[in-house]
């Protein structure tokens, strides 16, 4: 194809776990591979020595500010750099709605919390494709990024058993003790099991293990929490791979065979296909001006995510444990009704590796004595999120012409059942710790829509509108324009999409490459 | 005409004159002086006073402008608004001298009070000397008077200088016009309206009265909240303001003459207090191009407000460290933090300096986000978890939570009162 006017055979817009997904199988049936990354310029990076301030609060105290709700994950200095960068720089707000994105390199899995986990035949209802068009995905992927956890415990096959898992990691001392005490016989809608992590516990392809050192929130050194810029990295050691760098894309537009995009700062690349994956708020301002209806409100979905604090009795007193790791020590699912997304997930966090101040700003006493208290009692502390499906959400996202500049909005908000459903969870959730040695502290606070960043689904595969796209993400109004993240998935169930989004893209892109 | 502008000031060893002498300068403009000149400064001055027959016209020699500052406000005291008070005739003698030897331009420091009906003398001469001086023949653009705000900043003298002392002396101030409108401008911000207005082409007035400009804070802040922020950028304090009938004021005024130790307090300036009206100045100051700043920003930066605000940063470090002794560069991150988002003292009493541990009645007990000093707190614990810390035996971390159960309990009762202070 070396005649064609274009600059690549395919341009993929975004870096993050999508892009370098569905980049792989392009570029390995030798296909030419144009990645627009809008990562703007960043700083020396994340630094992981030095002194402690610098680690925690940032070079520029990017992390010191007040205590807004946000996951502890987004609170670092790279978190505030990132999303920061984004909100200001993406075309995107939010109305009730906390928008997160992420404008740098490898995405938002520069922030994420590394737990993977794969859709069942269940989950992937009223989709149109099934379990065994994206089984092979998974395996390639799993084995691609690397992923720890339980093989044999009760989750393991809800949370799939397409990729070879390497060992789990150990959960921390009050961790391991809530699932010592766990008895699936009390509550058979409810299971328990180890998470299942993007972390290595082998050394693999340059990425060393995880050696339990504590710092997961601000930057693993040894590489072994997964983040797609291993994976750009090995793309950009191929021939037919190219990543255009500080393209921010602004607009598409149609060209002769194919589409042209056009960056910030005035660049433009063209293609017969582009493969959209910057993120399901990243895609929608590109997206929404190509549909007949431009300014038509589109449902984006998400998860309703609620923090439950938990206290272990037995464990008060201890001493904080010296290592171990910071991301999910254990997963749960529990389920609250028959069909088939009715149940809600979650992991367990240890307190004692996740930063002070902005739990102890939850309790009802003063900062001094809230801190104190959780610090004397951070060995037995812990935190259990509760995720719900995509349809207890209620969000509404346009786009917007004001002058000269277009933005698209987020309307945030929750389904009206899911007070109730949530009323109801927390109640089971808290009878359940409690069987297990675990009691739930006040303070279960639902987080703002938006706090979760499970964001899928304007433009759903399978359909029927102009907005929806075909069972291969290809959007119905624009032919040629391929959504393969999260934006395309016609439906979110309660559990951690990212491992979905980066299989999902894997089978787009193999078939766009079976179509050369 | 020279090539660098020349300047006439009268009223040059005043509040507003000598920065003035000291910006002109700063400028590359040369000065020169009528009357007293700032003390230590070497500019050229001729002896002259208001009341006294007009200047030799050798004063006016390649001069751009005449800026009139000067007033007597023994004349206004004596004579009132009577057409003999000097500061009516030796302004007019003044500008007819100034005139006459061909200088293009006479600029008239006026007041923001200026008005026939204004309550105080210095309003109503002020106003008077206006109407004189645009009577006066053949001026053409030559006469602009500017209506200046209340002048603040700088060294503490005139207006400024009672009210930073007022304010310092007391926490309590029985004062009158505290719903009163006033307009803080900045003395530096006030000179380089003067030096525009005096030397630069002047913009074109839309159908207002053609000489005069306001030189004043466009946004009006009440007199009451001007002396609380005053009160905060001196003492970092805060300051009851007690409303009293201007009688009282007056009254007051009369006795401060006779009291030891008490600033005297003129009865025009309660006055002039008692009877000022915000005027419209976005405009002028926008076609003059001055940029007026936020005075409590301002103010804010002045040395004992920064002072004060280290102290409240070191205090509430200390309190969630439970540390006595901090490195510097703690404080420093801590005090960067705060003024990203919530620049400047908090006010906290001066007892918690000595005492850390007090903040807790200050604090809401329910978790609060937008809590100003709860948000300090959130910062304070997040650069006092970087600090190093030994680690604790286990019974004297079980003492130190007894010790904080007991203070949290006894903070308790105060908090729903005292927590709504700093929200």
């Amino acid at each position: 194809m070396t005649s064609s006017p274009h600059d690549a055979d395919i341009v993929i817009i975004g870096s993050g776990p999508a892009g370098v997904s569905a980049a792989f199988p392009l570029v390995e049936t030798g296909l030419r591979v144009l990645m627009i990354d809008g990562a703007g310029r960043e700083a020396a990076g994340t630094r992981t020595a030095g002194e402690p301030w610098r680690k925690r609060l940032g070079d520029g105290l990017e992390a010191l500010v007040p205590e807004d709700g946000l996951s502890p994950k987004l609170r670092t200095p790279a978190g505030r750099r990132i999303v920061g960068d984004f909100q200001r720089r993406a075309s995107i707000e939010g109305d009730g709605f906390i928008a997160v994105g992420a404008l740098a390199r490898g995405g938002l899995s520069r922030l994420w919390g590394a737990f993977v986990c794969e859709f069942d035949a269940d989950d992937l209802t009223g989709w149109p494709i099934a379990l065994d068009d994206l089984r092979s995905s998974y395996r390639a992927v799993t084995e691609r990024i690397g992923v720890s956890g339980s093989a044999t415990d009760e989750l393991s096959t809800f949370y799939g058993s397409s990729g070879a898992l390497q060992p789990s990691l150990p959960p921390g001392p009050t961790a391991a003790r809530l699932l010592a005490c766990h008895d699936d016989r009390d509550a058979p809608d409810f299971a328990l099991g180890l998470a299942r992590s993007a972390i290595l516990t082998a050394d693999r392809a340059g990425r060393k293990a995880c050696n339990l050192g504590k710092d997961c929130l601000w930057g693993c050194e040894r590489g072994a929490v997964y983040d797609a810029r291993f994976d750009l990295a090995a793309l950009r050691r191929r021939a037919e791979f190219r990543l255009a760098d500080q393209a921010l894309a602004v607009r598409l537009t149609r060209c002769a065979d194919g589409w042209e995009v056009s960056t910030q700062d005035g660049r433009r690349f063209s293609a017969p296909r582009i493969v959209m994956a910057a993120g399901a708020l990243g895609t929608a301002p590109l997206v929404l001006p190509l549909l007949p209806d431009p300014s038509a409100e589109l449902r984006l979905l998400s998860s309703p995510v609620m923090a439950m604090p938990l206290v272990m009795p037995a464990r008060i007193g201890r001493s904080a444990p010296d290592r171990g790791y910071s991301l999910a020590q254990l997963g749960y699912r529990l389920r609250y009704g028959r069909r088939e997304h009715d149940y809600v997930t979650g992991s367990v966090y240890e307190l004692s590796y996740l930063p002070m101040p902005s739990f102890a700003g939850r309790l009802p006493l003063g900062r001094r004595a809230g801190m104190e208290v959780m610090s004397a009692l951070a060995p037995a502390l812990m935190v259990a999120t509760a995720f719900f499906p995509g349809d207890c959400s209620d969000n509404r996202l346009a786009w917007q012409r004001q002058g000269n500049r277009s933005t698209v909005v987020v309307r945030g908000g929750f389904d009206a059942g899911l007070a109730d459903k949530r009323g109801r969870v927390a109640q089971r959730l808290r009878r359940i710790w409690r069987r297990r040695g675990a009691w739930t502290l006040p303070g279960t606070t639902l987080a703002a829509p938006g706090t979760d960043v499970h964001y899928a689904g304007p433009f759903g595969m399978g359909l029927q509108r102009p907005h929806g796209t075909t069972r291969h993400g290809e959007l119905h109004a624009a032919p040629g324009i391929h959504i393969v993240g999260a934006a395309a998935f016609p439906s979110l169930p309660s559990k951690h999409p990212t491992l979905t989004i980066m299989a999902n893209a894997d089978r787009i892109g193999r078939h766009l490459a079976a179509l050369r | 005409m020279s090539q660098t502008p020349r300047l006439l000031i009268t009223g040059a060893s005043g509040y507003i004159g000598g920065r003035l002498v000291e910006l002109a300068a700063a400028h590359g403009i040369e000065v020169a002086v009528l009357g007293g000149a700032p003390p230590g400064s070497d500019v050229p001055a001729t002896a002259w006073r208001l009341g006294e027959p007009a200047p030799d016209p050798t004063v006016f020699a390649g001069v751009t402008a005449v800026i009139h500052l000067g007033h007597s406000w023994a004349s206004d005291a004596r004579q009132k608004t009577s057409p003999d008070n000097i500061n009516l005739v030796g302004g007019e003698a003044l500008a007819r001298a100034a005139f006459a030897a061909g200088v293009p331009r006479f600029v008239f420091a006026s007041t923001t009070s200026a008005g026939p009906a204004a309550r105080n003398a210095y309003g109503r001469i002020k106003h008077a000397i206006e109407q004189r001086l645009a009577a006066l023949p053949a001026i053409g653009q030559g006469l602009v008077c500017a209506r200046i705000g209340l002048v603040y900043g700088g060294p503490e003298r005139a207006l400024f200088g009672l009210m930073t002392k007022l304010v310092r002396m007391t926490p309590i101030l029985p004062i009158v016009g505290l719903d009163r409108r006033v307009q803080p401008i900045h003395v530096d911000e006030v000179c380089a309206g003067l030096l525009a207005l005096a030397l630069d082409p002047l913009p074109p007035r839309d159908g207002r009265a053609s000489s005069t400009y306001v030189l004043a804070g466009p946004r009006p802040v009440r007199f009451a909240d001007w002396l609380r922020m005053l009160r905060r950028a001196q003492t970092g304090g805060s300051m009851i303001l007690v409303p009293i009938p201007t009688w009282a004021a007056l009254l007051a005024c009369d006795l401060t003459r006779f009291l030891p130790l008490v600033p005297t307090v003129d009865r025009e300036r309660v006055l002039g207090l008692a009877g000022t009206a915000p005027m419209d100045s976005a405009a002028d100051l926008a076609a003059l191009g001055i940029e007026v700043a936020d005075a409590v920003s301002r103010l804010g930066s002045c040395r004992p407000a920064r002072r004060r605000h280290t102290a409240e940063a070191v205090a509430m470090l200390r309190y969630m460290s439970g540390r006595s002794r901090l490195p510097v560069s703690a404080i420093a991150r801590l005090l960067r933090g705060i003024d990203r988002v919530d620049p400047g003292a908090l006010g906290l009493p001066r007892l918690v300096m000595l005492w850390p541990e007090l903040i807790r009645v200050f604090e809401p007990s329910r978790p609060h986000q937008g809590h100003r000093l709860a948000d300090r707190l959130h910062l304070a614990a997040m650069v006092a978890e970087c600090l190093p810390r030994p680690k604790a035996a286990r019974l004297a971390r079980f003492s130190s939570l007894l010790t904080q159960a007991m203070l949290e309990l006894s903070a308790l009762p105060f908090r729903p009162i005292l927590s709504r202070r700093y929200a």
